[in-house]
């Protein structure tokens, strides 16, 4: 026998020493595959990938109108304005809640605190630090192509 | 290695000070003392126990998934069978579990009835049993219906028409426990209170009152 593993002075602590690895190891891959696939089970509902790009018919959004969805995973809006279609992110920048569309004020208001964007996004009044980031939107026949 | 010594030795000296701790640990694991004559035939208690935690913990995992609602209920149990990571495991530990958790309870109902360890001073002991053994059951009953498959529905049909037979007040009953004439969705958030809420206090009550008298009287000495 050639196994030598030397934690201890002497035989018997080396022995003791790799019985005690091979306990803790057990051990430790036990726990880990009881702790594995409860962090998989609880981790985020894997935001869906394929749908990066959303078609729209242009029928669904006369002028004026905003039909909001769910673009990456969070809320985004599509506003059809006299310049075209302008597709934002529906999170406010304040502290995130989802803004709405005023249709005869033509403006996005944040329901929290107040929060004013204008059609493109740009903040009209109220906290909110920054623009509602755009999103790339193209026009391809009866369809409007988002993303 | 020497520092974790360090750190237990740490824990245990503060929480001595204040618990005596490592009395306490002595007095009722390391040196715990209990008839020679013990064996493997005694495990089926503290087996059941076990079992039911298992079940108490995946069925927390499970909640966090399911929709007890008739349109939605098969649908997020074939969603966390399917789609959820290890969804299938927690699944299948829960669903099958339930059934060796009831397999437990008889193996240990029977050895305690074979050695006669329902009589005096135990026979509480006996008489609680008897009532986490029609516990256990009825979580299994309520939780068949949960998935809202064919066979869970006729088995709520069937089981919850059994109380039908009571004199006079049996067709009430029948209603009382159903929340309708038929099984309906309100059936289904009905059992799924009782079976997530309701029975396990109860069974958590029940299992209290088990083990603070078995540690009291000890346990049954030999045949």
């Amino acid at each position: 026998m050639s196994i030598s593993i030397k934690t201890g002075k002497n035989a018997s602590d080396s022995k003791r020493g790799f019985l005690k690895l091979l306990f803790l190891s057990v051990m430790a891959a036990s726990f880990g595959g009881v702790v594995y696939p409860i962090i998989r089970y609880l981790s985020p509902v894997s935001q869906q990938q394929a749908a990066e790009k959303i078609e729209i018919l242009k029928d669904e959004l006369p002028p004026g109108k905003a039909k909001f969805f769910t673009y990456k995973g969070n809320p985004a809006v599509v506003i059809h304005t006299k310049s075209g279609f302008t597709a934002l992110s529906a999170v406010c920048t304040h502290l995130g809640c989802i803004v709405k569309w005023l249709e005869d004020k033509n403006e996005l208001q944040c329901p929290c605190h107040a929060g004013r964007f204008d059609a493109a996004g740009r903040v009209i009044s109220g906290p909110p630090p920054n623009p509602l980031p755009q999103i790339a939107v193209t026009e391809s026949g009866v369809k409007i192509v988002i993303g | 290695m020497e520092l974790i010594k360090d750190i237990n030795k740490k824990v245990l000296d503060w929480l001595d000070e204040r618990y005596d701790a490592r009395q306490w640990i002595r007095e009722n694991l390391t040196e715990k003392l209990v008839h020679k004559h013990i064996n493997w035939l005694y495990c089926f208690g503290g087996l059941s126990f076990l079992g039911f935690l298992l079940q108490i913990g995946t069925g927390i995992f499970l909640m966090m998934y399911y929709i007890p609602t008739p349109k939605d209920a098969l649908a997020s149990v074939q969603n966390i069978a399917n789609n959820v990571p290890f969804g299938w495991l927690f699944q299948r530990l829960h669903s099958i579990g339930a059934n060796v958790v009831n397999l437990l309870v008889m193996f240990h109902m029977l050895r305690v009835l074979y050695h006669g360890a329902y009589k005096k001073p135990r026979e509480f002991q006996w008489v609680s049993g008897v009532f986490l053994l029609l516990i256990t059951m009825a979580m299994s009953f309520t939780g068949y219906l949960l998935p809202w498959t064919q066979l869970s529905y006729w088995g709520a049909t069937i089981g919850t028409e059994m109380p039908g037979a009571t004199p006079i007040i049996g067709e009430w009953l029948v209603q009382l426990i159903r929340g309708s004439a038929q099984i309906t969705g309100i059936t289904l958030t009905r059992f799924y209170a009782i079976h997530a809420v309701v029975l396990p206090l109860t069974l958590i009550a029940f299992l209290g009152i088990h083990f603070l008298m078995i540690r009291k009287v000890g346990i049954s000495g030999p045949m």
